[in-house]
């Protein structure tokens, strides 16, 4: 039971600023995911909230405790290194039972929990081999087995699946969510991978270069992107954007750039004439005779259910995903209209939204 | 641009002149004198003609009959032994000590290579004042205390003599162990720490499960390093006991020095330092063998 609270977080590393004014809560039990590129600062933020790092400036709160000074024995968090940070000297059945052994948990109960945990982690074959025989990924499911035989009252995870191949990433996906659901630990879980953010999270935290870029629901995040940065950031394949200019054509406003112009909902906020960039989702582009946006392909990619038809739109590049029936050859003209109240548009020189 | 060709002063590509400078000097000083010394063992010389003569297996069979032999034996493993002890508990507890970056520690860490360049006879000598029963300091501490007798002085009884050596072997020797374990110390991977402080592990937890076996490698070669130089132990007792009070502080070393200089018995001496030689050798490859670890 515990909630997590940042405020004004800043960190240096000596004279390098790598975080600054970073402020967020999660709530008791939340599933909040931290998202964004390498070397935005998700590991650091992790490390300042196990207390393996300093805080520069700023608040940390576990629960209603600041613990800003405690010691990370003291937090009650469990957590996976990126690095999975696991003891060379003992046995896998060791590592994953440590915590507990520490705390002198009965021999008997300790069995019980590490061989649970192996069973889900698939590593029960490996109980008995040392770190430095296994796999990256086998590696990877140890240092997440020393977290789930914890009972602390947040877990901290740090791209605990970035080295399992595709089938056991989803398998593993599904189990963490699974054991959240059945303990209810308020987590943190930091990845670059879109796929999980979306997937998992109760709420994303997208951050770049040390700041948050925003704080959502996966579909908020999705719908209604609140910047360029975040728009281009999720979902795949990227948005698509063209820079163009917002105009009054017969009463209502539309959306014009060098041939191409979309009609926008009334209610839109920008003023005629405002310097905007559109941005639509591949998935938001469908085929249709009357289409406003006309486009010659330049490649059609089948994805599985899905073809990915790159095309080229009067000197832009874009990118549609259609079902895999509606493919259409190299070099064919083709017509292509935004599905209703699709269009993302933001100000050309803040980048952020404005409908 | 022209490079100039570096000159080549070794022609051959073949490996053996590269290596032959080493061999010639591990023929003349290692192998030449080891077989040397066992031809010696099973001869002897005789002093009333000057001449080496050969003796079977008189040599060996003294020895095993030899009871000053089977004594130094003794005590030559217990200085071992203890000395062994104090130098890796005292040497892992300074190192631990030293091993953060607080003020002042650098220096130490710099004033402990000190003892190690001062000669092991001179440590000796040092020690010997030290413990002089009339102006020695460490004695007057003792006395001063109740814990050291005025007439029985440390070297010259033989309940305490060992001791009183074995303090200027520790003191010498300990700040070797420590400079190991720290480089050791120094090169172990912070990631095992972090996790084990997150999974709530106390200080010592975090001595015993992580840092000592992570050390164990280092343990074992401080072990084998020291224990070899242990077992040859000489100046100490030398320079401050003779092997003395009777025969309580005789060395291995120091009776082969005794059998081979004193009483010219070149053989018996030469079969006394070949044991000597033997013994470590079972005890290092035992230890090799058991300290071989998996991880
Ligand atoms: N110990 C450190 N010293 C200096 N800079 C660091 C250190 N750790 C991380 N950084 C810098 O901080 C930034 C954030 O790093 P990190 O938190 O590891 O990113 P992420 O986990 O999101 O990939 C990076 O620019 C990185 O170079
Ligand atoms: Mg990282």
């Amino acid at each position: 039971m515990a909630t997590v609270e940042y405020r004004n977080i800043a960190k240096n590393f000596g004279h390098v600023e790598v975080m600054k004014d970073v402020s967020f809560g999660i709530a008791d039990r939340e599933f909040v995911v931290l998202l964004g590129p390498s070397g935005c600062g998700k590991t650091t933020l992790l490390r300042m909230t196990a207390g393996l790092e300093s805080v520069t400036n700023g608040d940390l709160l576990i629960g209603d405790r600041r613990v800003n000074d405690v010691h990370p024995r003291d937090r009650d968090i469990a957590m996976v290194f990126q690095n999975y940070a696991l003891y060379p000297t003992m046995k896998v059945f060791d590592n994953i039972g440590f915590s507990l052994e520490v705390a002198k948990v009965p021999k008997a109960e300790i069995r019980k929990k590490v061989e649970w945990a192996a069973e889900i982690l698939n590593l029960t074959p490996y109980l008995g081999r040392y770190p430095k025989e296994l796999s990256g990924g086998q590696r990877q499911r140890v240092a997440m087995g020393r977290a789930m035989v914890r009972n602390a009252a947040v877990f901290l995870f740090d791209e605990p699946l970035s080295n399992l191949d595709a089938k056991l990433r989803t398998h593993m996906r599904v189990e963490i969510r699974q054991l959240h659901n059945r303990l209810g630990t308020t987590t943190i879980y930091v990845t670059h991978d879109q796929i999980e953010a979306m997937t998992m999270a109760d709420k994303i935290v997208l951050m770049h270069a040390g700041r948050i870029m925003q704080i959502g629901t996966p579909d908020e995040v999705y719908e209604r992107p609140n910047s360029k940065y975040v728009a281009d950031f999720i979902g795949s394949p990227s948005m698509n954007f063209i820079a163009g200019a917002v105009e009054t054509a017969g009463g209502s406003p539309h959306f014009v750039a060098e041939g191409v112009s979309i009609g926008l909902s009334p209610e839109i906020k920008a003023k005629p004439g405002q310097k905007v960039i559109m941005g639509v989702r591949p998935h938001d582009l469908g085929i249709s005779d009357a289409g406003e946006i006309k486009g010659e392909v330049v490649l059609s990619e089948t994805t599985g259910a899905d073809v990915q038809i790159h095309l080229r739109v009067a000197g832009y590049d874009a990118v549609a995903v259609v079902p895999r029936d509606e493919r259409r050859n190299a070099g064919a003209a083709i017509n292509l209209s935004v599905l209703p109240g699709k269009v993302h548009l933001f100000d050309a020189a803040t980048e952020l939204r404005v409908a | 641009m022209r490079v100039a060709k570096a000159r080549r002063f070794v022609v051959s590509d073949h490996p053996l002149p590269w290596l032959l400078p080493l061999v010639a000097i591990l023929l003349v000083f290692t192998v030449y004198p080891l077989i040397y010394n066992i031809w010696l063992s099973f001869h002897e010389f005789v002093p009333r003609r000057r001449a080496l003569e050969f003796v079977g297996t008189e040599n060996w069979v003294q020895l095993w009959n030899d009871t000053r032999f089977w004594q130094s034996l003794v005590i030559t493993f217990t200085y071992f032994a203890i000395a062994l002890v104090f130098e890796l508990v005292l040497g892992m507890a300074i190192a631990l000590l030293l091993d953060s970056d607080g003020f002042g520690l650098g220096f130490l860490r710099g004033v402990l290579t000190m003892t190690l360049v001062i000669p092991p006879a001179i440590v000796g000598m040092m020690y010997l004042l030290m413990e002089d029963p009339q102006f020695g300091v460490i004695s007057y501490l003792l006395q001063s205390i109740g814990l050291l007798n005025p007439n029985n002085p440390i070297l010259a009884t033989a309940s305490t003599a060992l001791a009183g050596v074995l303090v200027a072997e520790i003191w010498q020797w300990t700040p070797f162990m420590v400079l190991i374990f720290l480089a050791g110390l120094r090169a172990l991977p912070p990631e095992p720490y972090e996790a084990a402080m997150i999974d709530g592990a106390s200080s010592f937890q975090i001595f015993r499960r992580i840092t000592l076996p992570m050390m164990s490698k280092v343990i074992a070669i401080a072990v084998l390093v020291r224990g070899i130089d242990l077992f040859r132990v000489f100046d100490y007792v030398f320079v401050m006991t003779s092997g003395g009070p009777g025969a309580s502080t005789y060395s291995l070393s120091l009776y082969a020095w005794q059998q081979t200089f004193s009483f010219v018995k070149w053989g018996y001496g030469a079969t006394l330092s070949l044991v000597t030689l033997v013994i470590i050798l079972v005890i290092a490859n035992l230890f090799i063998r058991i300290a071989k670890v998996r991880w």
